[in-house]
């Protein structure tokens, strides 16, 4: 078989091996497909402009709204939501967890709740976070902290329960204390698969972020796409729900970066 | 010299879930002497209870009746004097093989930093691995984890060393190679080592003294004085002679008949 028939044949095989340029280069290719079935979609008239622009229109609109300083004004507001909902998250997440898997008593009192906590929907609470928290920031961080605290919690219990037992008793017969053991036994030990649980964990707070912004915000990206429905601008519409999209995977694609950085030893 | 390890009268039941289930016997009265610097290996077939009386040895599982006293004070939990090396590989993956050499001295309130560094490097040349001290233990083979748990364990200055299976995931001339190494290391460190294994020939090749164990509950069926029939001294040869032979076939039988028992 000839070279280029290799590889075709590596990519359709079950489970084959792929290469990164390969990977990219299709990546790229389902990005420029979608822009062209979009197009021809306008294009042929099967939906009209007012409600599915070309797509030309939704990325001139956002670059032009990514200029502007109102707009990255709301960008700046809903980044600095996300991200101080998540780190509170984190710092509460991270210890309950680690005890959680640490402490039977903990675990056995901590999870029937937080399951339970987990499964109410989260737009389902805004309504009673507005009562309690008024329509400022706090309600915002509260309904992404609803939204994933107790989701976080979980997975970080399971990341701590899941190194191996044998790494906890060397920690003991080598002279360590439980708290010692937790610091630097466990901690390193699971560090890996926390971040990349952190960062999926990122990922709903924007889902949750844009609830809380349409439902009560006079600011922030989720505002203003709200606003732009009400005089039926689509193109500004689609341009906001693009930029959520970009943060994410740019914030996605920079903790894999670090990952891969900070765990070379994987 | 006297007693070192004293184990008396040790039994051990597990407790099995769901209503009316009996306790299910794991260890039916054990009692032996370990001397300081003695090798003893404990055989038997596969979950016959071994590896959990020299869990019990190590303070990580308490027996429901009986003691064991070390250096004449008794065992209550695990602690820096009862080293343990795994069949699992359980050096550090975010560690360096000098890393993790070291350690094993981190929770050592006798040394300070000077004598750590020393330490870890100390045992990084009597296992060997001088020329991976940077290397994360991920990149090398499963026989120099291995060295670098022993290393490690070392490196903690413990008073007896627990080894559950240790050679156990390796290949066969990884074994040999490791084993006259272990010898080595232990005539260095005249410590006492209780080795688990079910491997016949890997036992009478290590011990001073292999106690051969029942199909569970563990019982000692016989006590074999290695050292009494092929001598203290042991090299690559030793698998060779006449001696080791036939002490070999003696201990391969009594392990078949326990194993005839449980299949």
């Amino acid at each position: 078989m000839s070279a280029p028939g290799q590889a075709l044949g590596a990519l359709v095989a079950y489970r084959g091996a792929t290469g990164g340029r390969v990977n990219l280069t299709l990546g790229i290719a389902a990005f420029v497909l979608f822009i062209a079935v979009w197009y021809l979609i306008v294009f042929t008239g099967l939906v009209t402009e007012r409600f599915l622009p070309y797509p030309g229109v939704v990325i001139g609109t956002m670059a032009q709204l990514l200029v502007t300083e109102s707009f990255l004004n709301d960008v700046w507001i809903s980044v600095a939501r996300v991200w101080g909902a998540f780190l509170l998250s984190v710092v509460a997440a991270v210890p309950i967890g680690i005890w959680m898997s640490s402490y039977r008593i903990v675990g056995a009192l901590v999870e029937p709740i937080v399951d339970f906590i987990r499964y109410l929907p989260v737009p389902a609470l805004v309504p009673l976070l507005i009562i309690w928290f008024g329509i400022g920031e706090a309600s915002k961080v509260a309904v992404l902290w609803m939204g994933t605290f107790f989701q976080l919690v979980l997975l970080i219990a399971d990341d701590a329960k899941r190194i191996p037992r044998e790494f906890v008793e060397t920690g003991y017969t080598l002279g360590a204390k439980p708290r010692q053991i937790t610091r630097s036994i466990v901690l390193p030990s699971m560090l890996p698969t926390m971040v990349d649980n952190l960062r999926i964990t990122l990922g709903w707070c924007w889902t949750w972020i844009i609830v809380a912004e349409i439902v009560a915000a006079n600011s922030g990206i989720g505002h203003y796409i709200w606003s732009m429905r009400r005089f039926l601008k689509t193109p500004e519409v689609m341009a906001g729900i693009l930029v959520v999209g970009i943060i994410g995977l740019l914030t996605d694609q920079a903790v894999r970066i670090a990952h891969r950085r900070l765990f070379r030893y994987l | 010299m006297g007693a070192f390890v004293q184990i008396q009268d040790v039994f051990k039941e597990f407790e099995t879930e769901g209503k009316g289930a009996a306790p299910i016997p794991v260890i039916d009265g054990v009692s032996m002497e370990i001397r300081e610097g003695e090798f003893v290996v404990y055989l038997g077939p596969s979950g016959c209870g071994k590896t959990t009386l020299m869990r019990i040895v190590g303070g990580l599982e308490t027996a429901t009746t009986g003691d064991v006293l070390l250096g004449g004070e008794r065992v209550t939990g695990p602690d820096r004097r009862k080293g343990m090396v795994f069949q699992a590989y359980t050096s550090f993956p975010w560690l360096t093989v000098l890393q993790n050499i070291k350690f094993g001295t981190k929770y050592r309130d006798d040394i300070g930093e000077p004598e750590r560094n020393q330490i870890a490097n100390h045992y990084l040349r009597l296992v060997g691995l001088e020329d991976f001290a940077d290397f994360y233990v991920n990149r090398i083979s499963g026989g120099m984890r291995q060295r670098v748990a022993i290393a490690r364990t070392l490196a903690a200055a413990p008073d007896i060393l627990l080894m559950d299976e240790p050679f156990g995931a390796l290949d066969a001339q990884t074994r040999d190679f490791l084993q006259e190494q272990l010898l080595e290391i232990c005539r260095a460190e005249r410590k006492a080592v209780i080795f688990v294994t079910h491997d016949v020939e890997e036992a009478v090749f290590l011990a001073d003294r292999v106690f051969m164990f029942s199909a569970r509950p563990a019982r000692v069926i016989e006590e074999i004085d290695v050292n009494g029939a092929i001598g203290p001294e042991r090299t690559a040869d030793t698998k060779e002679t006449d001696a080791f032979f036939h002490l070999r076939n003696h201990v391969r039988d009594l392990m078949r008949d326990q194993a005839r028992a449980i299949a």
